[in-house]
């Protein structure tokens, strides 16, 4: 019981800046600075629509929507593909290519960055989805996650659809592939979130409003209206509120990505 | 190694790929050159600027400097833009609609590397028939052969790579030289339309020397003095003072002494002396020119670049596909072989193509920028060797920078402690966890911009939540984001709530990795709780502890959003980390060079503390 309430306060704390930015967004402009009650005297939804219409957020919001889901469809592709040979396929250099891609998970970010905007500059992609999307296309996390998925599909399913003679690429695309589901769902998962709540690289290779991403968006809003808290509470609550939706869904599949990593 | 494959085969793939390769560092050096000529397109457009606006020179003397080379075009005149490969330059405030786009100009070709590419082509001859011959032979020689042959081909990669690099140093001298001559002859035309030595020296302006000797009011024009000395004794002209010092691009200099004495009044005074010579000061090749009683001196090209790096990767890139190529055509004797190694590569190449393009590439790319002063506005930047990293390690508020990051990092032991606390307590009670697992993951996987804005409000100085809250219980308002010795603190409070719900996930399959048993038998010896946690717990989780710790060290160490949305750095510098530091001094100030520069000092730093724990790791396993 003791151990119940315990943890009933430690969510409570931690869950109380996300109160605190609902409440908030449901109050007037002048109620926040009054220093009364820290509920609001009467709901305010239409904060929300004045928000939300101060800034094109819906095009944030597609924006947001369109890399995320890019790069998540990106990433599974090039994952599994990279995974399942580096499981499976026995090749020359094998190890050192895998050891070589493992590697580059040591590099800070901040290293390639300058180079990663050169680059998409001189292909002349500032501002453009593809310049958005086009570096975050792989992940060696992916990779590892999706090798130690394919070593665990149990050899004799591929022995039986070669025998059957399918070749290398059809028993990957047809046997292995299926079998992967659920790590295919883990990595979509954090690659979706990684790219929804990336805020440097948008933030560098976007100019315009009509590319721009909600992390962005999020925080040009801040610094445009800086003292209108109960707006800035309204754009971050459906900031939030999508990725907490899609967790609270899909938590076992976080869970096990993290606990994969973790355990190695 | 070759047994089954034709050897003519093998040699003509491989005298292929070696072509490629030769190619291939051929294009490198061209490259190189052609930013070299852009760089001079610049230089020759702002003297043209110069003239056209300051010294009143108009059309005709930018005709006169440049001839055919430059198009003006004005907002009246309607007319296109600068052609390709042009380069356009805005003449000032008098008339701010008139563009002067100059074509850079005219270089060789590649035709001085000719000659080495015959000798590269004449020795893949040789292998072929080297191949030809050892083929017949039977023995341990033959079986090296592939080996040999990308040695072989990499040994004539870098004989190319040299030789373009060095007649790469040619076209870029005489490119210098022009420059230098245009300069001179820039000067002559403001001469003639009624400037003085110093308006005539400001046509190629350059604001760096500072030569108290020069009457120019604002003392701009003037040359090194060391610069000066080296003309003064080079045997060709003798320039008294230094009084000028004109250039294109900032830091790459072009200079004019001028000494209007009348000694200097021979007969040759007033021709322009086009033909320039060097000299060499300051560790650097001067192309000087002289026209009336002016000299002109300019840092050469030559100094830009070299393409070492780039040759050199692309040497490496060549080699590589010839090893490729090489185990393709030794596998084609073993049909299943090849075909899962090919298989292999087709599912592999996107993910290495990436890899290579945005992670391998820019790190190589990366380094090579940090040897520069690299501005996005400079067609050519200035190669500086490790000058921006003697900078770094002199400037404070790059260290203060690392310092605070630094500590921005203690709040991972912290977080870690709460974490397993949490960990431990939400042991078992699966069922319930669902919402509770939401309270406390949400913070770790959800916009950051969003949490940064919410925190900015709820630490507010008046308004805020915690202040109001320690206000109500009597102890007072603490200034957390608005007082330098407070507000990195509070970003680290803000960290340990981000991070302690991901490092309970890890946590937990840590602890459910333990054997229930050692629990129970700890118990039947009586042990306590506490005992149970230090002496089951805590060395069962070693290894979760270890990674969770230098994962999120590394993690913190690039903490950018909560900085750049809630504090900018501020107050005072106090939350001035690394990655803000970094993307203030690129995209601020825009010097990617010394950017780079930190990026990598970063990286050196992460790199270490990683190579330190795992060392420490190690030497604990080697104990225990």
């Amino acid at each position: 019981m003791a151990r119940g309430l315990l943890l009933a306060g430690a969510c409570l704390v931690m869950a109380s800046p996300f109160l605190w930015m609902g409440l908030t967004s449901l109050m007037g402009q002048l109620e926040v600075f009054s220093g009364g009650s820290i509920l609001p005297q009467a709901p305010r939804w239409s904060n929300y629509p004045e928000a939300l219409t101060a800034q094109p957020f819906g095009r944030y919001f597609l924006n947001s929507l369109v890399f995320a889901t890019a790069v998540a469809a990106g990433q599974v592709a090039t994952s599994a593909g990279a995974g399942y040979a580096f499981a499976r396929l026995d090749f020359p250099g094998r190890e050192g290519l895998f050891m070589l891609f493992l590697s580059t998970m040591m590099v800070p970010a901040v290293v390639v960055l300058i180079p990663r905007f050169l680059v998409i500059d001189a292909l002349n992609w500032i501002d453009t989805y593809q310049g958005l999307i086009s570096t975050e296309l792989v992940s060696v996390w992916g990779i590892f996650l999706m090798r130690q998925y394919f070593r665990t599909v149990p050899r004799e399913l591929e022995d039986a659809a070669r025998v059957d003679g399918a070749g290398h690429l059809r028993i990957f695309w047809s046997v292995a592939l299926p079998l992967a589901k659920p790590a295919v769902a883990t990595l979509a998962l954090f690659a979706f979130v990684d790219a929804w709540k990336n805020l440097l690289w948008p933030l560098l290779v976007t100019r315009s409003m009509e590319m721009r991403v909600v992390e962005v968006g999020i925080a040009a809003f801040h610094s445009t209206y800086e003292i209108t808290w109960p707006y800035q509470m309204a754009a971050g609550v459906t900031a939030v509120l999508p990725i907490a939706l899609l967790f609270l869904f899909t938590q076992r599949y976080f869970v096990r990505g993290i606990q994969l990593e973790g355990i190695r | 190694m070759v047994s089954g494959v034709r050897q003519p085969v093998l040699d003509s793939l491989a005298a292929v790929v070696l072509a490629a390769g030769l190619a291939l560092v051929l294009v490198v050096a061209a490259g190189r050159l052609e930013s070299a000529r852009v760089g001079a397109a610049e230089t020759e457009a702002r003297m043209a600027a110069a003239l056209w606006e300051q010294e009143g020179g108009g059309a005709d003397a930018v005709a006169g400097l440049l001839g055919e080379r430059a198009t003006i075009t004005g907002a009246d005149a309607g007319g296109a833009g600068p052609g390709p490969g042009a380069y356009a330059y805005e003449a000032g405030a008098l008339e701010p609609a008139v563009r002067i786009a100059v074509t850079p100009p005219p270089a060789d070709g590649p035709r001085g590397a000719l000659p080495v590419t015959a000798i590269a082509i004449a020795l893949a001859g040789l292998m072929v028939v080297t191949g030809w011959v050892l083929a017949r032979r039977r023995g341990p020689t033959r079986t090296r052969y592939p080996v040999g042959i990308a040695f072989f081909s990499l040994g004539c990669m870098g004989l190319t790579a040299v030789a373009a690099g060095r007649w790469a140093d040619g076209e870029l001298r005489s490119l210098s030289a022009g420059t230098a001559a245009q300069g001179a002859r820039a000067v002559e035309i403001a001469l003639a339309t009624g400037a003085g030595p110093d308006g005539a020296a400001r046509v190629a302006q350059l604001p760096w020397a500072q030569d108290p000797s020069l009457d120019s009011p604002t003392e701009q024009w003037t040359m090194p003095a060391a610069v000066a000395a080296a003309i003064a004794a080079s045997p060709e002209r003798g320039a008294r003072t230094a009084s000028t010092t004109l250039s294109a691009m900032p830091e790459r200099d072009v200079e004019t002494v001028a000494p209007p004495s009348p000694t200097a009044q021979d007969a040759s005074a007033g021709t322009p002396t086009i033909a320039p010579h060097t000299v060499e000061a300051d560790g650097a090749t001067w192309h000087v020119a002289r026209t009336a009683d002016i000299h002109v001196a300019f840092l050469g090209y030559e100094r830009t670049a070299s393409p070492a790096l780039a040759l050199a990767a692309a040497g490496g890139l060549a080699g590589l596909l010839v090893v490729l190529v090489l185990h393709l055509v030794q596998l084609a004797s073993r049909p299943r072989a090849l075909r899962r190694t090919l298989a292999a590569w087709g599912l592999l190449t996107p993910a290495a193509a990436l890899i290579l393009a945005f992670t391998l590439g820019p790190l190589l790319f990366s380094l090579w920028i940090s040897l520069h002063e690299w501005r996005l506005i400079d067609p050519a930047p200035l190669f500086l060797g490790f000058d921006n990293y003697a900078a770094l390690l002199r400037d404070r508020e790059w260290w203060s920078a690392i310092g605070n990051t630094a500590l921005f990092t203690l709040h991972v032991p912290v977080a870690m402690a709460i974490a397993l606390a949490l960990a431990i307590l939400t042991r078992g009670s699966r069922r319930a966890l669902r919402w509770a697992r939401l309270a406390l993951f949400l913070p770790g996987i959800t916009s950051v911009a969003a949490i940064a804005v919410v925190w900015k409000w709820l630490l507010s100085d008046q308004y805020g939540l915690a202040n109001r809250g320690l206000e109500r219980a009597g102890l007072g308002s603490v200034p957390w984001l608005t007082s330098p010795d407070t507000a990195l603190a509070s970003l680290m409070i803000i960290g340990i709530w981000m991070v302690a719900g991901y490092q309970m996930v890890v946590f937990q399959a840590g602890l459910a990795a333990i054997p229930r048993d050692w629990y129970d038998a700890a118990r039947v010896d009586g042990a306590g709780s506490w005992q149970r946690f230090r002496h089951i717990t805590l060395p069962g989780l070693r290894h979760t502890l270890f990674f969770v710790l230098v994962t999120s060290i590394i993690g913190s160490f690039q903490v950018f959003g909560l900085v750049y949305v809630m504090t900018e750095g501020g107050p005072l510098g106090a939350t001035d980390v690394a990655v803000y530091h970094i993307y203030r001094e690129a995209w601020e100030f825009l010097q990617f060079g010394n950017a780079a520069a930190m990026s990598w000092l970063l990286f050196a730093v992460v790199f270490a503390a990683t190579w330190l724990h795992f060392r420490f790791l190690d030497a604990r396993r080697a104990h225990g």
